[in-house]
């Protein structure tokens, strides 16, 4: 007995050996104490999974820096349903630009520190864009034509830098400027070669192989960059790592932040998670203070209302789900089968099935959330078919498809029988009884529907772009810029590309192209009017997203389920003040709350 | 003698080495055809996933562009004596999914976290399951060997995620008197002090149990059938006859009904670097399992093949082990089996 405790002694201390090699970038507290003036808060980033052996660096996709916590870009989005340049200023205090966006200026905070005391200068945001174009990118692409792309980086004082856009103009400019995430030209700057800023100008001004030699010069520093791995972290946000282990990443306050009186907790525990019923267990148990939302079903949902201090916070979220089709493959190519199926969904049904907390049933199908749909088209919404559920037009529409009736079924106009199937990834609980939901409905008025689930959602892409599947759910809506709203239905995946700056149309079934909707409808091609919406002014805008709308509408390319609700769990019990409902923030990481005064200890 | 005797167990080793060898080989090519045959897009499934979690467009596109920038390029066949070639110096590539990372250093990472759930469970349900195995044989027509039995059959038969999903139930919520994922609290300085000893063993529980209970159901049931063959072996009724007392009995009869046993457990340790896919993933603990759930997930073509080789490798050894092993111990085998 006494030897079986000696070995299970010796085990442990050998697995505590073995195990005890995290990250660590300070000395750290006591074991399992923190100070107890403004505690520990403990939250779930759901944008990315906690990788113990990856670096302090955020130019790593899975490095250990959270943003608004230990990473910070120049200012925070507002969750704005239409314009994607509103912000909240970060380690920009204030930012001036030009109408066009052909100028930017950024203002740095006055009293902002890295959290080794050193100041936060101009040459840290131009060392940080220096990085970024090695990773290439909307606003710092290589090629000066690409649209939005910037021109000349300006560092006008320490606290002052002057960007300006290319000929290329986008109206996302400002937004992707200022997104930009800033890490300490101390600590990252050696990683751009002495001559940098020459080759860059090379690259992007030059001609022939000069030119592209210097771009490979650029784009070869891309691997350097993502691997570097720091030896400590050094912040300007309102934390700093102090270690992380694969379980969970904790962070320390960071002395130096410029509004360090506004940031309530010591400590913040970032928490792992690898799959659903972690977060419900958490939650359950009362252990977070904050969770992204995940699908919950009913009675897990009623256990978590149960938590002492539980609170669900409900506000705007510019994605909505879609049924889609391929209409290269018949019926789907006929317009009149799509509004019969549209008319034949109950919106309402399927959404209170499958996501009753996390969405809300579309109005119509425009190919944009409701509430930025209204704020786009103001009484045009109206104007809009609402599809409601309607067996009788649907009936209609199907006769006026060539559809026969064979008994109690449809079938396709020569005689065959016409099996609906609708193809989801297996791992999308929601989007699976959502089709399940559908494929019921269909059933009952006399059309044959099965569900067919992929793998993973990675294989399901793979096929749903290879064309292989009829019907299948995709994401649509992706505000707030109108670009990226219409390119969900008018862009690559239905056969719109650009090919050296020229927008092209590729045919159904070819490189991407699984919706297979014709080029142009009614003299109108939805392709070209989407690109157009990179570089048009508010009020062509404004037109060109009522015109897509409606193509969107009439047309059908999908018909939109639900529009998602961004919804997030909070715990009052041991902070409070909490964003809103319907906040401006809340899509944004608690440490962003906390930066803008909100979260604070509860009193005793 | 000796000296032929010692010439024949080098035969044997050298030809266990040599088949391990052409195994790993077999396996090696196996998984590099299979891993690149996996259909779906992994960069369209970053980003969609990204934007699905609340991302912007744009920062999805850049966290995409980072993350695969990197694509395997080239024919199949350049790919494929490549990595052969990197297998020769023990570099088994970088990740996709953990960019600049060696895939060696993940794998050992996650390695030492699958050792202790799965080699304390493995170890404990073994002298369990080999236990009440004897005890549910010895006393099989009396109620307590039923009951033992019955475990074993029900336990046996229950899948292990049921079991995991059963104690999270019962001790982080119900009884909230365990951490219900993660291998140990951020908040304690690693290293050996008692804080950190003591949360690693606290986050081991529920994992160990897990593992304990689906893996002893195999063991007593197993242990109890060569426990009752081996009672009607004739060496064990001399032993009665001749009035040799219980304990001697006991041993002659554990000894003979573990021999095969034995084999089961070195693949079973061998299969431990495996890890236990549904436990770590119940338990979020970060073993191998999880790393190749994850690797298949991402698509990480590297991680995958060094989770898959490293998995291989671990049993293969084990095999050979196994087989050296039963050599040692069963003079039956050692002498060609004329015993």
């Amino acid at each position: 007995m006494k030897r079986l405790a000696a070995i299970a002694a010796l085990a442990s201390v050998a697995t505590a050996t073995a195990c005890g090699s995290g990250t660590g970038t300070s000395t750290g507290t006591s074991a399992g104490t923190s100070d107890p003036s403004g505690g520990v808060y403990t939250t779930i980033d759901g944008s990315k999974q906690i990788n113990a052996s990856a670096p302090v660096n955020p130019f790593n996709p899975v490095g250990s820096v959270f943003a608004g916590y230990n990473g910070m870009t120049l200012a925070w989005p507002k969750n704005d349903p239409i314009d994607p340049n509103q912000f909240y200023p970060a380690l920009a205090s204030d930012w001036t630009a030009t109408p066009d966006q052909s100028e930017v200026v950024i203002h740095l905070q006055p009293k902002a520190r890295w959290s080794d005391g050193k100041p936060v200068t101009s040459e840290d945001v131009r060392v940080s864009i220096g990085l970024a174009y090695t990773q290439g990118g909307t606003a710092y692409a290589l090629d000066p034509k690409a649209a939005g792309a910037a021109a000349t980086i300006q560092v006008v004082d320490p606290r002052t830098i002057r960007i300006t856009q290319g000929a290329n103009k986008s109206g996302t400019f400002l937004s992707n400027l200022l997104s930009t995430v800033v890490v300490p030209a101390h600590v990252f700057g050696s990683l751009l070669p002495a001559d940098f800023w020459h080759t860059l100008k090379v690259a992007q001004d030059g001609t022939g192989a000069a030119a592209d030699r210097a771009k490979a010069v650029i784009t070869g520093l891309a691997e350097k960059v993502i691997a570097f791995s720091p030896p400590r972290d050094v912040s300007a946000g309102p934390f700093v790592l102090e270690r992380v282990n694969p379980g969970a990443a904790l962070l320390k306050r960071n002395p130096y932040f410029y509004n360090s009186g506004l940031i309530g907790p010591d400590k913040v525990k970032v928490l792992n998670y690898t799959g659903n019923e972690q977060i419900w267990n958490y939650l359950i148990a009362g252990k977070l203070d904050n969770a992204p939302f995940t699908s919950v079903p009913t009675a897990v949902m009623d256990r978590i209302r149960e938590t002492r201090g539980s609170q669900v916070i409900k506000g705007y979220s510019p994605v909505s789900t879609s049924m889609a089709f391929n209409q290269s493959r018949k019926p789907y190519d006929n317009v009149h089968v799509r509004r019969a199926l549209a008319y034949l969904i109950d919106r309402n049904q399927v959404t209170r099935i499958a996501s009753p907390e996390g969405g809300t049933a579309a109005a119509t199908t425009s190919g944009i959330h409701a509430k930025a749909a209204k704020a786009w088209l103001g009484d045009g919404f109206g104007a809009l078919d609402p599809y409601r559920f309607d067996p009788a037009k649907a009936a209609a529409e199907l006769r006026a498809a060539g559809m026969t009736r064979k008994g109690d079924r449809w079938a396709m106009p020569d005689g065959t029988p016409w099996k609906v199937e609708i193809h989801v990834p297996a791992s999308f609980s929601d989007w699976v009884s959502a089709a399940k939901s559908i494929t019921s409905q269909l059933s009952d008025h006399g059309i044959d529907a099965t569900v067919v689930t992929a793998a993973d959602y990675t294989l399901y892409l793979g096929e749903l772009a290879a064309g292989k599947y009829d019907v299948g759910f995709w994401l649509i809506g992706l505000g707030p810029s109108p670009y990226n709203i219409f390119q969900r239905l008018f862009g690559q995946a239905n056969g719109w590309q650009m090919f050296g700056g020229h927008l092209k149309h590729v045919a159904p079934g070819a490189e991407g192209n699984w919706m297979g909707g014709p080029e142009t409808v009614d003299g109108v091609n939805p392709g070209e009017l989407t690109s157009r919406l990179q570089f048009a002014s508010p009020d062509e805008q404004k037109r060109i997203v009522a015109s897509l709308a409606r193509v969107a509408n009439e047309q059908l390319p999908v018909v939109q389920l639900w529009d998602y609700v961004n919804t997030q769990f909070v715990n009052t019990s041991r902070y409070t003040a909490f964003p809103p409902d319907d906040s401006d923030a809340l899509r944004l990481s608690s440490g962003v709350w906390m930066q803008l005064g909100m979260i604070k200890k509860r009193q005793a | 003698m000796t000296r032929s005797r010692g010439g024949a167990v080098a035969r044997r080793v050298a030809g266990h080495l040599i088949r391990g060898l052409v195994m790993v080989w077999v396996v090696a090519t196996i998984s590099f055809v299979i891993i690149r045959e996996i259909p779906g897009n992994p960069v369209q499934g970053q980003y969609e996933s990204l934007i699905q979690k609340g991302m912007s467009p744009e920062q999805a596109e850049r966290a995409t562009a980072v993350l695969y920038g990197f694509l395997p390029t080239g024919s199949l066949w350049d790919q494929y004596t490549g990595y052969l070639g990197s297998l020769l110096h023990f570099d088994l590539g970088r990740s996709l999914s953990t960019p600049g990372v060696e895939v060696t250093t993940l794998i050992g990472h996650a390695a030492r976290w699958t050792v202790l759930p799965v080699l304390a469970g493995t170890l404990l349900s073994f002298l369990l399951g080999v236990t009440m195995g004897v005890y549910a044989a010895i006393k099989r027509s009396g109620k307590l060997g039923d009951l033992l039995a019955l475990s074993g059959s029900l336990l046996h038969g229950v899948p292990v995620y049921v079991i995991g999903l059963l104690l999270t139930a019962i001790f982080t919520t119900l009884w909230p008197i365990l951490p219900s994922g993660g291998p140990v609290d951020v908040e304690f300085v690693p290293g050996l002090n008692p804080g950190y000893v003591g949360s690693l063993l606290q986050h081991a529980v529920l994992p160990v149990v897990t593992y304990t209970l689906a893996s002893y159901g195999g063991w007593i049931l197993a242990m109890k059938s060569n426990v009752v063959a081996v009672l009607g072996d004739d060496f064990i009724l001399a032993a009665e006859l001749r009035g040799l007392k219980r304990g001697i009995v006991f041993r002659y009869l554990a000894r003979n009904a573990i021999l095969p046993l034995f084999t089961i457990l070195a693949l079973s340790i061998g299969m431990l670097f495996g890890g236990s896919i549904f436990i770590e993933e119940i338990f979020n603990y970060p073993g191998l399992g999880l790393l190749l759930v994850n690797s298949i997930s991402s698509r990480d073509y590297a991680l995958m093949g060094g989770t898959f080789l490293v998995i291989t490798v671990g049993i293969i050894v084990a095999n050979i082990a196994a087989d050296l092993l039963y050599t040692a111990i069963d003079p039956r085998v050692r002498s060609g089996g004329s015993a």
